[in-house]
């Protein structure tokens, strides 16, 4: 067997057994990047790398490939660069790898993408010229073969250095579909996975056990720390397919309710959070189930600190 | 079949209005828009008393079998040559092909002359019922229901994926209208289920060749040698 070659900080870390965190951070519909890169430095000590998100939710923001580079210039964080295939094709695509490749990037997660008509330009043209398999074979064809669809790079062109992750659902229903469709992936050469949010471990093991028999593709299990309760109602009603379960969502209601002052609330809301998700994760981690964590705690980076603690992990 | 609806009444009387319209012949289809209700005698007897309410004089209607050929066209046009050297305007009540296929005859034929359509060409579908349509094929060119349990994804799925489902999946439903309309790679997989092929849903399929159909096609068989491999393509 070949050595595998790493090229980024996160697939050194999955690569070295360690218990990865990674982080999510959402440019928004301004072409301020800011916001983005203050949220990154907070995080920075406490995750190994975070996505910048690309038209999360179909909804028009800063583009991904420049809140990418300019994320992880000025914050230092190491990026994980969203792309999707919904808004441009695979000549957009390739020319995306290329550029990612020149400003230093070092992670893509290929995406799919979420349907125009789900978001805020519903009358715009989807692309979909690739899916998400085409994209990861796509980054492994230009990083492996040095071309894109049989077309050589130019012999100047660096070498790509990119590791290709990709999503995985874990609250698929049927399940059978699912796995077969990240074996693809695998096949396609996915080299990590990320989920989507995931609240009940016994939907999550029986998924993560299937992926490690069928393809051995390290995965970092999606969980939402929410803020408050109304964070927490609203990923309820508004993300299809996932509920926040009834109990937890009732204690973040009495919290909400409990009259404490707001930093009470703010610790009371913190304490749930990880009474919530530090027994599931170290259940899995113990089982050797997942490579790590991926945080989506957009807006919310002072649970870090906390839950890592929990975990009982090390500041970076 | 094709299938077709009706354009709301404004937008049909603006389209008169801007070409100047008054007098019309109208010339439904008889053979898809007349199954759908929106050609055939029905479609243009409801298309009639729509004009003729809204003064418009209508001299004459006429339903076509087949006006997307335009040899058939040609032939119904010739019986009512005079009604239409009479009139402003031809109202199609035909989907896009019947439409295109009368100007087509009227650019050769009546030069001053223009087909307008009354309907909107929503999709190629199949009848679930009488009514009830669902879009069954986008004429890609490259038909893969061999592999897919006779379903098709480029038509089931929104985005049109060849290796799905994706994360919109949920209980088997599309995110795109609101979970109400199956996921068609969830179909894909219980068509190939109930035949033991679920090997097939496994293959990476490559992306589409977009560069047959990403453009007008044509097909002229007339000019392919007349014995090709799997038979003779001429009739």
């Amino acid at each position: 067997m070949t050595e595998l070659k790493t090229h980024s900080n996160l697939m050194k870390a999955i690569r070295s057994g360690e218990f990865v965190i990674t982080g999510e951070l959402e440019p928004e519909r301004t072409s301020n990047i800011e916001p983005t890169v203050h949220e990154a430095i907070e995080i920075k000590k406490y995750c190994v790398a975070a996505n910048v998100t690309d038209n999360p939710k179909s909804t028009v923001c800063l583009s991904s490939l420049a809140g990418s580079y300019l994320t992880q210039e000025k914050s230092g964080l190491e990026i994980v660069y969203q792309l999707t295939c919904r808004d441009q094709n695979r000549m957009g695509l390739g020319a995306a790898i290329l550029g990612a490749n020149a400003l230093g990037l070092k992670n893509i997660l290929a995406l799919t993408g979420d349907h125009n008509a789900c978001g805020d330009m519903p009358k715009s043209k989807p692309v979909f010229d690739y899916d998400s398999t085409h994209l990861v074979k796509l980054v492994r064809e230009m990083a492996d073969k040095r071309s894109i669809e049989g077309l050589a790079l130019d012999d100047d062109c660096p070498d790509i250095t990119i590791h290709v992750g990709g999503a995985a659902n874990p609250n698929a229903n049927p399940m059978g579909p699912e796995i077969m469709h990240i074996q693809r992936k695998a096949m396609a050469g996915v080299e990590f996975l990320q989920t989507q949010v995931v609240y009940d471990i016994d939907i999550a093991e029986p998924f993560l056990k299937e992926i490690k028999d069928k393809t051995g593709v390290p995965v970092l299990l999606g969980i939402f720390p929410m803020r408050g309760y109304g964070v927490a109602k609203g990923f309820d009603e508004m993300v299809p397919g996932v509920s926040v379960p009834k109990d937890l969502l009732a204690k973040f209601k009495a919290v909400k309710k409990s009259g404490f002052e707001k930093k009470e609330k703010n610790e009371a809301y913190r304490k749930l959070n990880i009474d919530f998700y530090v027994p599931m994760l170290k259940e899995l981690k113990k089982k050797n189930l997942v490579a790590g964590c991926h945080i989506m705690a957009v807006h919310y980076p002072k649970i870090f600190p906390p839950l890592l603690d929990a975990l009982g992990l090390q500041p970076r | 079949m094709i299938i077709t609806e009706n354009k709301p009444w404004e937008e049909v009387k603006q389209a008169l209005e801007l070409h100047h319209v008054k007098n019309v012949v109208i010339v439904a289809c008889g053979i898809c828009a007349a199954k759908v209700g929106t050609g055939g005698t029905e479609g243009a007897a409801k298309m009639k008393s729509q004009l003729v309410e809204h003064g418009f004089n209508v001299v004459t209607t006429a339903v076509v079998d087949e006006p997307c050929d335009e040899r058939m066209t040609k032939q119904a046009f010739r019986k009512i040559k005079d009604e239409i050297n009479e009139v402003d305007a031809v109202v199609s009540l035909t989907c896009g092909l019947g439409t295109q296929a009368m100007n087509t005859v009227m650019r050769e034929k009546f030069p001053k002359k223009v087909a307008l359509t009354a309907l909107n060409t929503v999709f190629m579908g199949e009848t679930e019922r009488f009514g009830v349509y669902k879009e069954g094929c986008r004429a890609c060119g490259d038909c893969i229901l061999n592999e897919t349990g006779g379903v098709c994804p480029i038509t089931h799925c929104a985005k049109s994926m060849l290796n799905g489902p994706c994360g919109g999946s949920v209980d088997g439903k599309c995110e795109v209208g609101d979970y109400t309309r199956p996921c068609g790679w969830i179909e894909i997989y219980e068509a190939l289920e109930s035949i033991d092929r679920l090997d097939l849903f496994l293959k990476v399929r490559e992306p589409r060749n977009w560069s047959e159909s990403g453009h007008q096609r044509e097909l002229n068989m007339r000019d392919k040698p007349a014995k090709e491999e799997g038979g003779d393509i001429h009739d």
